[in-house]
């Protein structure tokens, strides 16, 4: 290996920046005792220290307090200087087992502090790792359960129309018998306290089936992912009056938007 | 610029810390801790989180100072190292969460000023770098080396940001470090 090679190498290990097989194969250098690598990492690593030393800056108070009362709660069993465990043959007539059972106990104690100490730091870790993944899980579902609804030649689309609270309120649905539908519109008054617009789906002669509630931004615009409805194959008319906020099994209110299916 | 304090305070303390000695640790936070701060400050710019991340430092130090080896560097470095890594870790998980929640958001994220952070000038200033070693550098060196230091990115995403071959950006980041390892005298550390 040339010596700018290995210093390349050695520069971007001190830096973190290192990567694949580059990492590994330096990685195994310093493992096998490469007395060269290691003094360069070293070199460059106390570089950046001094790098760091330049831009040093008073901690916030509290810190100190907050670590000091950590480290006495979490560690009891560790002793400060002035507080130094007296040697055994300065000891009063104590059994050498109860002291080698005490200091098992201790040393047992201290390994387990520092593993719940470590466990409960990873645990932390994965769970908020956890929740990340669940939120981009949920998200990308969503994305591609529309996407799928829009590339599907079977999808409706139909076109609601502003009726008489609300002539220039426009919408559009976008249904699909086994995915479920989409609806976006826009125009529409912001809902009064308590209230809640409510989309209707109606088949035929057929009762009209509650589709979900929603609520627009100030702006007027509102949108509403609608899940497939049991015993709805083909909608003819969706219409959206405006409720009450938790909706209701039938409309009552007045009629908002509706639109008939070509 | 802080008074450099001898190799062996700094292991000594970490010394006693390791045999669980409460008031070497305290010392070690008095002399140590602006040290690590400001690194953590300018790796991360939220004060809460730089806060956060300085106390899982110490109590990193705390529960592993048994793992130090003098042989391996100062105890400064091995500090340092530790700031740096923690930082960085918290900065990813920032930008991840962001990403999550932001990115449906899209003119948001458009609007982002992420343009002030490219310029090297304006970074380094913002740093309070240009009187440092760090500044002293040229340009296309110290970003390439801010970039992987403060920013935490690796050798070839960096090479992408700037638009550079790998080899490129490798040589730059050797040769940057090996100007500020001479402008600090660090030899046969």
């Amino acid at each position: 290996m040339r010596g700018d090679e290995l210093h390349e190498l050695a520069a971007g290990y001190a830096l973190g920046t290192l990567e694949g097989e580059d990492l590994a194969r330096f990685e195994a250098r310093l493992r096998g005792g490469d007395a060269e690598a290691r003094r360069a990492v070293r070199q460059f690593e106390e570089t950046l220290a001094r790098v760091a030393a330049e831009g040093a800056e008073p901690p916030p108070p509290g810190v100190k307090a907050a670590l000091m009362a950590r480290v006495a709660a979490a560690s009891p069993a560790r002793q400060s200087d002035g507080a130094r465990v007296v040697p055994l043959a300065g000891r009063p007539r104590r059994s050498v087992w109860t002291t080698v059972l005490a200091g098992a106990m201790a040393a047992g104690i201290a390994a387990i502090a520092v593993g719940l100490g470590i466990s409960t730091r990873y645990e932390r870790r994965l769970e908020t790792l956890g929740q990340e993944a669940a939120t981009l899980k949920a998200e990308l579902e969503r994305q591609a359960a529309v996407l799928a609804i829009l590339r599907d030649p079977a999808t409706q689309v139909v076109a609601l129309n502003g009726l008489e609270p609300s002539p220039t309120a426009r919408a559009r649905m976008l249904w699909h018998e086994q995915a479920g539908g989409l609806l976006v519109a826009a125009g529409l008054p912001p809902a009064p306290a308590g209230k809640a617009y409510q989309l209707w789906a109606i088949a035929g002669k057929n009762a009209p089936v509650p589709a979900g509630v929603f609520k627009v931004d100030p702006g007027g615009t509102g949108s509403l992912r609608v899940a497939p409805l049991a015993g709805v194959g083909r909608v003819d008319v969706f219409a959206v009056t405006l409720e009450p906020e938790a909706g209701v099994p039938a409309p009552t209110g007045p009629m908002y938007l509706a639109g008939k299916s070509a | 610029m802080r008074e450099p304090q001898p190799a062996s305070v700094a292991a000594g303390l970490i010394a006693g810390i390791a045999r669980g000695d409460r008031a070497a640790f305290e010392r070690f936070y008095d002399a140590y801790s602006p040290l690590a701060f400001g690194l953590i400050r300018r790796i991360l710019r939220d004060p809460e989180a730089a806060k956060e991340v300085l106390q899982e430092v110490f109590w990193q130090v705390w529960q592993e100072a048994g793992a130090y080896d003098p042989s391996r560097g100062s105890g400064e470095a091995w500090l340092v190292m530790r700031a740096r890594t923690r930082a960085i870790d918290k900065l990813r998980s920032i930008r991840r969460r962001e990403q999550t929640f932001v990115a449906p958001a899209d003119e948001r994220v458009a609007a982002a000023p992420e343009t002030r952070r490219d310029d090297p000038a304006l970074a380094a200033e913002d740093r309070g770098l240009a009187e440092s070693a760090l500044g002293q550098l040229s340009g296309p060196q110290r970003q390439a080396i801010e970039l992987a230091f403060l920013e935490g990115l690796t050798q070839t995403e960096i090479a992408a940001r700037l638009g550079e071959p790998l080899g490129t950006v490798k040589t730059r980041i050797r040769l940057g470090l090996e100007r500020l390892r001479a402008a600090f005298k660090v030899d046969n550390a």
